[in-house]
């Protein structure tokens, strides 16, 4: 069938220098597929991308292009393409200048053959390729917020704002999260019982914002812009439709539970605990000391969680807001106080007074005292001393974990998890999303963060909501994990599938369910493609036993003929 | 002593013979490793040819062992680094899937090092021609391979 046009770039003889154009003319007019040849000078100057567009758009035309590479100008050339109608199975681009002119210049003649082989490969291609219907999608216009912590607050409020419905759905009876177990939050020393009650009466009024307390999550299914969220919520099953999920659990305190004698003298307490001796009244005391990195940055949790310091040196200075005759020591490993503001602070601490001592990791302070705490040992790292600090108060601070119900709602959504149990964003460049389309995370969940950097990112993984349901319809290429839409999408053969699941346990997006076959007398189970979630990287047709699954952008045909074609 | 002969004899055959070299390359590592090998318009050896792949997970290893049936002398696979692939862990599965059929043509007696898998090194155009001209010398020292019995199966499909 003479359907292929083939546009052949010189590249202002960039290409043509080397390579042998009027043989590759002559060699591509005698094939039979090949319906017209045109050269052109440049391709992605002339701005003919249009007339290409419209000269192969009737029927089954088909196009060729040879000039540079997709990273040079061929990719722009291809989106012009897809812009004037020619969808990616009508289209193949061979690159002919970075992957042959360039690179094969002291030899004209082997460039020749070479681009000649490319040129028949892409004309194989082209013969093969087929089109994988896109699927056009309505979205559901509310988001549902898992955990009303500070970063669930913050998105709730962000969309409330925007003009979305937000239906908030929180583990316990109040609004808080670990909000709720402070006594103020660093660095601005206020009370954030103020931010909860501000979120009450927001949910109360606000009739955009729905606030379920009380809940237990029984099942999630769905994919982007259609997630369907069945829930109890104080003992009431309901059942929320979403277009998109933005999952802020929180963490979890690191109980210090067999570190410096805790649980075994008094008064030696963990940061959380001393919060709610805080929230309950002052606490007068004479020497403090406060250990750093209890549980942190150690074999079997090498992070750091990034709010203890802050918190320490918080409550360091409240102690001696409450008692001005207090003596507060903070040992550390090191002081993590980053930005400006929190540099402040703890310049603010050292001129007030707090001592801070380094120890090393090698030699940790001693606890000493019988029944209750009566001193700290500490070799100061830096001097080598060894010192006995009088202390009727120690306080540990310990990092934040992943919560313990973060592996059942990661797995609810099929998000991946790092090895500490945090959800694990999409690397780099995309923070609060995930790699499932419409799930974003945000707040402790993700990693250990304050609660202000909680509420910019809930802020931010709103945003990322709002845009998703803020439109009405989306195409399911759109979900694409690369510049532009996504090629294609993965494509069962029913008839042929037996069913077997290899594609469904390779796929990392969870894009691929087996069901049942529906038709009378059918109880095979074939696999189905969610195109929503299918990202077209074709794990999925490389585990086929039997060459069911396609991508019909670039089929076994079509890749077969490329390699058959490859040294022709 | 005959044998012997004959064996020398294939050798210096395989050495004059230029290998063919299949390259299938991921469009987000591997390509833009062989776009910056162009860009920088570094002289290589045409002996290769590359198919740009979406992600080396759809790269079959039936289209491997289709390349060797065909005629191809090595096989590379070039995907982007471990952890660092635009499909989550596609590239995982796909070294797992060729690492076995690298064992596999070593069992049919192909050569497990005639398919070079590599992840991360083709992101740069200087490691680009690094792999592609060691690929090449190790196969050049290889006897060709005799596909004289492949090519009626292989075109079954």
């Amino acid at each position: 069938m003479k359907n292929i046009t083939v546009f052949l770039c010189t590249c202002f003889d960039e290409i043509n220098r080397v390579v042998d154009y009027e043989r590759l003319c002559s060699h591509l007019s005698d094939d039979p597929r090949v319906a017209a040849v045109t050269v052109s000078r440049g391709l992605c100057v002339s701005g003919g991308a249009g007339e290409i567009g419209a000269s192969v758009k009737s029927g089954d035309g088909r196009v060729l292009i040879a000039a540079c590479s997709p990273l040079a100008r061929g990719d722009q050339v291809m989106r012009d393409l897809e812009r004037a109608g020619v969808p990616a199975f009508r289209r193949h681009l061979v690159d002919l200048r970075e992957g042959c002119a360039w690179i094969h210049g002291n030899n004209p003649a082997a460039a020749t053959e070479k681009a000649l082989d490319l040129l028949n490969m892409g004309l194989t291609a082209l013969e093969y390729k087929e089109p994988s219907a896109d699927v056009t999608l309505k979205i559901a216009d509310e988001v549902l917020v898992i955990g009303a912590g500070p970063a669930g607050m913050a998105a709730a409020t962000a969309l409330a704002r925007c003009g979305v419905d937000v239906r908030v759905l929180e583990r316990g009876a109040q609004p808080g999260g670990m909000l709720g177990l402070v006594s103020r939050s660093y660095p601005d020393n206020t009370d954030p019982s103020e931010k909860i009650a501000a979120f009450r009466d927001l949910a109360a009024s606000d009739p955009r914002i729905t606030f379920h307390s009380k809940v237990k999550i029984i099942s999630a299914r769905g994919y982007a812009g259609n997630f369907t969220v069945r829930f109890t919520a104080e003992g009431e099953e309901l059942q929320a439709h979403a277009g998109a999920v933005i999952i802020a659990t929180g963490g979890r305190v690191f109980p210090p539970k067999g570190y410096y004698r805790y649980g075994e003298v008094r008064e030696v307490v963990s940061q959380i605990e001393l919060e709610a001796r805080f929230r309950k009244g002052p606490v007068k005391k004479e020497n403090a000391v406060f250990i750093q990195c209890v549980g942190a940055r150690c074999e079997e949790r090498p992070y750091c969680s990034t709010i203890c310091c802050p918190a320490s040196i918080k409550n360091a200075m409240r102690i001696m807001d409450e008692n001005e005759n207090a003596r507060v020591w903070i040992l550390h490993r090191d002081i993590m106080m980053p930005g400006t503001t929190l540099e402040a602070y703890y310049k603010k601490a050292m001129e007030r007074g707090v001592r801070f001592i380094r120890y090393a990791e090698s030699d940790p302070p001693r606890i000493l005292g019988d029944e209750a705490v009566e001193t700290v040992e500490v070799r100061d790292d830096i001097t080598g001393d060894r010192r006995t600090i009088p202390a009727d108060l120690v306080v540990l601070s310990t990092p934040l974990i992943a919560g313990t119900d973060a592996e059942a709602i990661g797995d609810l959504f099929g998000i991946q998890r790092d090895s500490y149990g945090f959800f694990r964003e999409i690397y780099p460049l995309h923070p609060v999303e995930t790699r499932i389309d419409g799930v974003y995370i945000c707040g402790s969940a993700r990693w250990p963060v304050s609660s202000e950097q909680a509420m910019v990112q809930g802020e931010a993984a709103a945003m990322k909501a709002a845009a998703l349901v803020g439109r009405q319809t989306i195409r399911a290429s759109e979900f694409s994990r690369v510049p532009g839409a996504k090629f294609g999408h993965a494509r069962v053969n029913e008839d042929t599938c037996s069913g077997c699941g290899n594609c469904a346990a390779v796929c990392s997006f969870d894009a691929i369910r087996l069901q049942r076959r529906s038709g009378e007398g059918e109880f095979r189970m074939v696999s189905r493609v969610i195109k929503v979630r299918c990202k077209a990287c074709g794990n999925c047709l490389s585990v086929c036993p039997n060459g069911s699954m396609q991508m019909p952008e670039m089929n076994t045909k079509a890749l077969y003929g490329m390699v058959g074609k490859a040294f022709s | 002593m005959a044998v012997e002969v004959s064996n020398n004899h294939k050798q210096q055959k395989a050495t004059e013979r230029t290998p063919r070299i299949l390259v299938f390359a991921c469009k987000w590592c591997g390509l833009i490793g062989a776009d910056g090998a162009g860009r920088k318009r570094e002289p290589l050896p045409p002996n290769f040819r590359v198919i740009p792949v979406e992600c080396v997970g759809s790269v079959e290893p039936d289209a491997v062992i289709r390349a060797f049936a065909d005629g191809m002398d090595g096989v590379i696979v070039m995907g982007c680094h471990l952890g660092g692939c635009r499909f989550n862990d596609a590239n995982h599965a796909a070294f797992k899937r060729l690492e076995l059929l690298r064992a596999l043509l070593e069992g049919v007696g192909i050569g497990r090092d005639r398919l070079l898998v590599t992840f991360g090194t083709a992101h740069e155009g200087h490691q680009f021609t690094d792999v592609l001209r060691n690929f090449t010398n190790l196969i050049a020292k290889k006897e060709s391979l005799d596909t004289s019995w492949t090519s009626s199966r292989a075109r079954m499909i």
